[in-house]
């Protein structure tokens, strides 16, 4: 069986990737326009989207790992079976799924106690973990000059953000703990800002840029109070650089900016009107496609201004 | 239980009392649950406060992520577990990321989050997610608005997940009805109305 690498040479020379699409929750139920993005964008850059059928929540690494770390492994581990039985590699959007589906994926293939008590209990739904597929975040995909690259990126754009000066939000679950993953550095990390500077946008950026939206661990539902005042320090910090749009890689942070401002807005009375794009929307907008196809109209935070200035 | 010492010269025993590790309530198997659940070497803190320096929660309430690591080590249990400034981590692993021991303070929290469930010590909404996940396979399940703009752009009004195919359902209840999860989940929030 090709695994890893190997396909991925394979798929280099025909020049399209495939990956199974794992969508997680809030893209596809609350935000469907980052899901639609993701599958036309990414088919312009030569990745091909299949759907994952079956998948559940990859379960919420906060929730869950907080109640019973062995119920995480098991759940995320059934999401990655799916995959294998495809034979295809999982890709997906979200930092919060990339904990739960990566690092699942990466514990068990390294670790025989853990795999063996997940695959006890998969073995009563006849499912096995056998490791088989890797897991990637589309951003990496697009970043990695194997499968897409900045160059072809900036190939695909047909309107380029010019003017458009865009922060970065990379998010924790992505890059962090760094001594886990494999993107380097996680106190200054410019990645994201190539991909956004692609695009013909300028990146900007801001004071504190890696910390928290303040949504994770549970937090959002414990305490909102507590969670919206992490993400009003971020909303300080970013209206300091005069940021007209903030980008970010993760639905559940595009969740707490986006309908967390309004909430600020009740709880605190402080209105920040800042425009919040997943970065497939915003590789939507510079591959030409309309807002409407985007259904941009579902933010809480109106992304008017910021199209105003690009379109 | 922790170990008792004592020097043989009286004297000395009465003068180092108050500076002997001597707490009569502490668990010294708690440090290692910690470990063993956290999959992290927590008992190697030297207290530094670099995790607490790097966390987001900190400036905005009394939790002290330093203070439950050396809760850890001291067997505080109790207090650590009932503390309910142990859910006001955003797991964010800015400490974990920072540590200079390599130590992950995060998963350590994690970990006796595990430990606090266990004696049925949870916030609702941590419940209530999983209970969802039981019904739906969805945290954040979907609804009617969302179906009228999934098929506006061109999607079916369900993903390609447990919404369109169901049958994926009893799989995934199977693994939490063998952590006895969604019957501890109805339980905990239904002794609490």
């Amino acid at each position: 069986m090709q695994t890893g690498y190997w396909r991925r040479v394979s798929e280099t020379m025909s020049n399209r990737h495939q990956y199974a699409f794992f969508l997680g929750c809030i893209a596809p139920n609350r935000y469907p326009g980052i899901e639609a993005a993701a599958i036309k964008t990414s088919a312009n850059v030569g990745i091909d989207l299949l759907p994952l059928k079956g998948a559940s929540c990859c379960p919420a690494p906060g929730a869950f790992g907080s109640i019973d770390l062995n119920v995480w492994y098991a759940m995320a581990a059934r999401n990655v079976v799916l995959a294998e039985q495809m034979k295809t590699d999982i890709t997906l959007i979200c930092n919060g799924c990339y904990k739960s589906i990566w690092e699942v994926n990466h514990k068990l293939k390294h670790n025989d106690e853990l795999r063996d008590g997940v695959n006890e209990v998969l073995k009563e739904i006849d499912m096995e973990f056998k490791g088989t597929v890797d897991v990637w975040h589309l951003a990496e995909l697009y970043y990695d000059p194997k499968i897409v690259g900045i160059k072809k990126l900036a190939d695909s754009v047909t309107r380029p953000l010019t003017g458009a000066k865009i922060a970065v939000h990379y998010g924790c679950h992505l890059m962090k703990p760094a001594k886990e993953r494999h993107f380097g550095d996680t106190e200054n990390p410019m990645w994201i800002e190539e991909l956004v500077a692609a695009l013909g946008a300028e990146p900007v950026q801001y004071r504190n840029k890696m910390q928290c939206c303040g949504a994770g661990g549970g937090v959002r539902g414990y305490d909102i109070a507590h969670a919206l005042d992490i993400t009003n320090e971020k909303m300080i910090n970013l209206q300091e650089v005069g940021a007209d749009a903030l980008t970010e890689v993760c639905p559940f942070c595009q969740l707490q900016y986006d309908r967390g401002q309004i909430e600020i807005e009740e709880k605190f009375g402080i209105t920040w009107g800042l425009p919040i794009l997943h970065y497939n929307e915003l590789l939507g907008l510079a591959q030409g496609m309309s807002p409407d196809e985007l259904a941009l109209d579902l933010h809480a935070v109106s992304v008017e201004p910021f199209l105003k200035k690009i379109l | 239980m922790a170990v008792k010492k004592d020097y043989k010269d009286q004297k000395l025993a009465e003068r180092l009392r108050d500076r002997k590790y001597y707490i009569p309530d502490s668990n010294p198997e708690f440090i290692k649950d910690v470990e063993k659940i956290g999959r992290t070497a927590a008992h190697m803190c030297y207290q530094c406060g670099t995790c607490t320096g790097s966390c987001p929660s900190a400036p905005r309430s009394s939790y002290r992520i330093r203070l439950f690591m050396r809760k850890a080590i001291l067997g505080l249990e109790e207090e650590a577990l009932t503390d309910p400034d142990l859910w006001l981590c955003t797991t964010c692993y800015s400490c974990t990321d920072r540590c200079p021991r390599d130590l992950a303070p995060t998963d350590a929290i994690m970990a006796m989050r595990n430990l606090a469930f266990k004696r049925d010590i949870v916030p609702r909404n941590f419940l209530k997610t999983a209970q969802l996940i039981y019904q739906s396979g969805h945290g954040v399940p979907n609804n009617a608005a969302n179906r009228v703009a999934r098929e506006k752009l061109g999607l079916e009004a369900e993903p390609e997940t447990t919404h369109k195919y169901p049958e994926y359902l009893p799989g995934i209840r199977k693994i939490m009805d063998h952590y006895r999860l969604k019957e501890n989940a109805d339980r905990i929030l239904a002794e609490g109305e």
